[in-house]
């Protein structure tokens, strides 16, 4: 998953997004201002916004409503320090899904930032089922027929995306732009070796084929094809 | 002191006075009206007497006696009479009398006497008369003196004195309620705009400063000074709450931040389990900052004390020797920066400001400009007396601030560009701190800047006319 924070306290910034990668190994980009945060939001890979109000170029509010009347559906959680309830109520109101008062506890915004993911995605459950595979977000394990399945933290990266995602072709591409951050030197068959050993270790426990690969499309779970669902 | 009603005081005092006149018109006229009846009554009283020397007759007996023909006399019943001849031989008298007391007969003739008869009070006097008995042509005949004491009650003539004053005092007492209601009325009138205007002023608060003074109280003499002031003063006050108030909230904004930052850092280092030398690195961080935490509140504690006011001058400063000692005081900065700071100010330019602000200033701006100039290149300080103005320009050569930033350089917390914020590590409150130094000791501050070219602040003082601060200490030594 991808998060953007857009904050201008730096320090600020970088604390959250280091927690944000160590703790659910989340791909964090970071903006200073308004106006890039707004410039990054328009590309849409992200699985979610952190945006903070007071902000040099563009205010908070000014960045949700332009996001939002674009019809882009991320989820943002915004951090402010007001605690009036009438601010909080017109942020909601603008489109805000949900909101942290400075100081915040990082693992309340950790855990806030994963349910928004989770209800982006149109999901309630942080155990993600898929069949006879079974993804534990909350302590990113995974099991396939109640086998644990050891991976390492950009397979469960890439899994957790396509588990979030059942039945559709995922490109090479989306699975760049919601997995690495503009950090990170992009190598397109890195993914393709990361597919093959998640691959790998997804089938050693059944025997059963997991991840199919569509020429110049993408990738599929194959799991919950069988199921009526 | 008690509370007290300036209406009620102003209709008290009024009827009192009315009051005392009305007693003064009565007085007056109970001793007008006593003098004027008892002189009539007096003239009634000898007319009276006089008629009864008119009854005294002819006898017509041997010793050629006189006597009292009581058929003649036409006599009020109430009145009292004696008529004695000179033997003391009484003639006749009134029924209602046994005689004159010894007042009335040792008293002057003709002069009035108070008798008292039966309780009765009279006013009565004696005269004296001669009667000739059997008068011949040709003169001749024998006179006779009588004495006649005559008397009549006064009550009716005090019955009529006290009515005449009774109704002076009625008349002056009914005028006195008219005018009370009238003063009452009038004045009640006449101080609704000064209740209009503190209906108004009571309905101002922290959370209203709408004041609109009624028209009418303008328009009134006594209240349009009232009404000036009152406006004046809300107007001053409501400036300063405002902004009080944006500065706590700023403050608090800034403050909750700042925590939120350090509470970050330290949440992030105990996230997972680390490595002594990421445990290292996270406490060193953290305590970076809490310096910059304490670096914010330390600044916001200066700029509430300029604002305050609370310090007073302490005589005149030399402009040029404070920026000098500052830019002494930056030099290792500058040459770790390599950076190279030219100070122009030739001869003292005194001006009226506490030398540890000035210094404050002089320090901010200098810091600035070291701040957001490129390596190698030089800072201007320019100190110069126009006429009775003393400038201070600092000038740059660094990568400027944008056209929609420099308006608001000087707002409180304010950091334009993020860069700038990251680079220097800036509270947003340096240059707050310059604006409210100038302002406070009657200074102007100004900021030109072309981006990627250079800063220019130009800051103004009026030169000082008080006695330098150095010159008065060598003195007392």
């Amino acid at each position: 998953m991808r998060v953007l924070v857009v904050e201008d306290e730096v320090r600020l910034a970088e604390n959250v997004a280091s927690a944000l990668r160590e703790g659910p190994n989340f791909a964090v980009d970071c903006a200073e201002d308004g106006l890039t945060g707004l410039h990054l939001a328009e590309n849409r890979c992200y699985d979610l916004i952190i945006l903070d109000l007071m902000l040099p170029g563009m205010d908070g509010p000014a960045l949700l409503k332009k996001v939002r009347s674009h019809g882009d559906r991320t989820p943002v959680l915004i951090l402010t320090a007001r605690s009036e309830a009438s601010s909080i109520i017109a942020l909601l109101n603008a489109g805000a899904d949900d909101y942290l008062t400075k100081p915040f506890d990082l693992g309340e915004l950790i855990a806030r930032a994963k349910a928004l993911i989770r209800r982006g995605k149109g999901v309630a459950d942080p155990i993600l089922r898929l069949s006879d595979l079974q993804v534990n977000t909350v302590e990113q394990s995974v099991r396939r027929a109640g086998k644990l399945v050891d991976l390492s933290p950009t397979e469960y990266r890439i899994l957790e995306y396509l588990i979030h995602r059942p039945r559709v072709i995922v490109s090479k591409r989306e699975l760049l732009e919601h997995l690495y951050d503009y950090n990170w030197e992009h190598h397109s068959n890195v993914i393709e070796a990361h597919i093959s050993n998640l691959r790998r270790k997804l089938e050693a426990a059944t025997q059963q084929p997991s991840i199919e690969t569509l020429r110049g499309r993408g990738y599929r779970l194959l799991m919950g094809f069988e199921d009526s669902r | 002191m008690k509370a007290y009603s300036i209406t009620h005081r102003l209709i008290a005092t009024i009827l009192l006075l009315e009051l005392l006149a009305a007693l003064s018109i009565s007085g007056a006229a109970l001793v007008y009206e006593r003098h004027v009846r008892f002189r009539s009554f007096d003239v009634m009283l000898r007319g009276r007497a006089d008629s009864l020397l008119g009854a005294v007759q002819d006898a017509e007996d041997a010793q050629d006696n006189v006597m009292l023909d009581g058929t003649e006399v036409n006599l009020p019943g109430e009145d009292i009479y004696q008529v004695q001849d000179a033997g003391g031989r009484i003639l006749g008298h009134s029924a209602n009398w046994t005689g004159p007391s010894t007042d009335l007969l040792t008293a002057k003739t003709g002069k009035m006497q108070r008798v008292s008869v039966r309780g009765k009070h009279y006013r009565a006097l004696r005269i004296e008369g001669l009667r000739i008995v059997d008068p011949g042509d040709k003169g001749g005949g024998i006179p006779r003196r009588v004495t006649i004491f005559y008397g009549a009650p006064v009550d009716h003539v005090w019955g009529e004195i006290w009515e005449a004053v009774g109704f002076y005092a009625v008349t002056s007492l009914s005028l006195l309620a008219i005018s009370g209601l009238l003063i009452f009325w009038l004045l009640n009138r006449g101080l609704a705009p000064l209740r209009e205007l503190a209906a108004e002023a009571s309905g101002v608060s922290v959370d209203s400063w709408n004041f609109v003074p009624p028209p009418r109280a303008r328009m009134i003499k006594e209240l349009a000074p009232l009404t000036v002031a009152l406006e004046t003063v809300l107007a001053g006050l409501e400036h300063s709450f405002l902004q009080q108030r944006r500065f706590v909230s700023d403050a608090a904004h800034e403050l909750k931040t700042a925590v939120a930052v350090l509470k970050s850092s330290l949440q992030l280092v105990t996230l997972k389990q680390r490595t002594a030398i990421e445990y290292e690195r996270g406490i060193e961080r953290s305590q970076l900052d809490c310096q910059r935490m304490e670096e914010t509140v330390a600044k916001m504690l200066t700029l509430a004390r300029v604002e305050a006011n609370s310090i007073p001058a302490a005589g005149a400063t030399d402009l040029s020797e404070a920026i000098r000692q500052v830019s002494q005081q930056f030099e290792s900065m500058a040459e770790l920066k390599r950076l190279q700071v030219l100070v122009l100010a030739e001869g003292p330019v005194m001006v009226d400001i506490e030398p540890e602000q000035l210094q404050l200033l002089c320090g901010n701006l200098l810091l600035n400009a070291l701040q957001h100039s490129p390596a190698g290149s030089a800072i201007r300080a320019v100190v110069q007396q126009d006429g009775t103005q003393a400038e201070l320009a600092i000038e740059d050569d660094g990568e400027g601030i944008a056209a929609q930033d420099l308006p608001h350089v000087f707002d409180r917390f304010y950091r334009g560009d993020p860069s700038r914020s990251r680079n220097t590590g800036g509270t947003g409150l340096g240059l707050a701190i310059c604006k409210a130094i100038a302002s406070r000791w009657q200074g102007t501050i100004d900021i030109a800047s072309d981006l990627g070219v250079g800063t220019k602040v130009m800051v103004r003082f009026p030169v000082s006319t008080l006695p330098s601060a150095s010159i008065k200490v060598a003195v007392r030594n």
